[in-house]
């Protein structure tokens, strides 16, 4: 069958430090607590929010690097 | 504790191991300066004080009691054109 979630279910951020920042959040909202699913989908934001300026950075590192051997 | 961008005082919520972890993940010939790991944890922090702030507020708009996936699967949508898979309503999606 299809596999339907293929990012590994580890987390970049503990699950109970998450939650706590999210109800603190919803709570000065004057909202109800959410669900761990959304802990969960932040958790994988994050991760690749984090790991696409990683990437770049290493890029632009890489290129400064050749820019000083040329030089 | 620090600061954040709302101004609490909380604790970062990312650690400097872990973040160490997922840079070895993307590329293991990459080393990080101390304060570029520290511009990366507060990154990470404001990214989610600012996704889940975005949330709320649209949570707010649908006139519903509290945040739900889509809330959250919306801005990241708009503000960052991020699809995260296996959050339930994959089958909308191309």
């Amino acid at each position: 069958g299809t596999q339907i979630r293929s990012i590994k279910d580890e987390f970049l951020v503990p699950m109970g430090v998450m939650q706590s920042r999210i109800k603190a959040i919803t709570n000065k909202h004057g909202l109800e607590d959410a669900s761990m699913d959304v802990a969960s989908l932040i958790c994988h934001a994050v991760h690749e929010r984090l790991k696409t300026m990683v990437e770049k950075l290493a890029v632009i590192a890489q290129q400064r690097g050749d820019l000083l051997i040329k030089g | 504790t620090k600061n954040n961008s709302s101004g609490d005082q909380t604790t970062q919520l990312l650690s400097r191991p872990r973040l160490q972890e997922l840079v070895r993940e993307v590329d293991p010939t990459v080393q990080l300066d101390e304060e570029v790991e520290e511009m990366l944890l507060q990154l990470a922090d404001d990214f989610i004080d600012t996704s889940l702030n975005a949330a709320c507020s649209l949570a707010k708009h649908r006139h519903a009691p509290s945040v739900e996936l889509r809330d959250v699967q919306l801005h990241l949508e708009r503000q960052w054109n991020m699809w995260i898979p296996g959050f339930g309503n994959d089958e909308l999606r191309p």
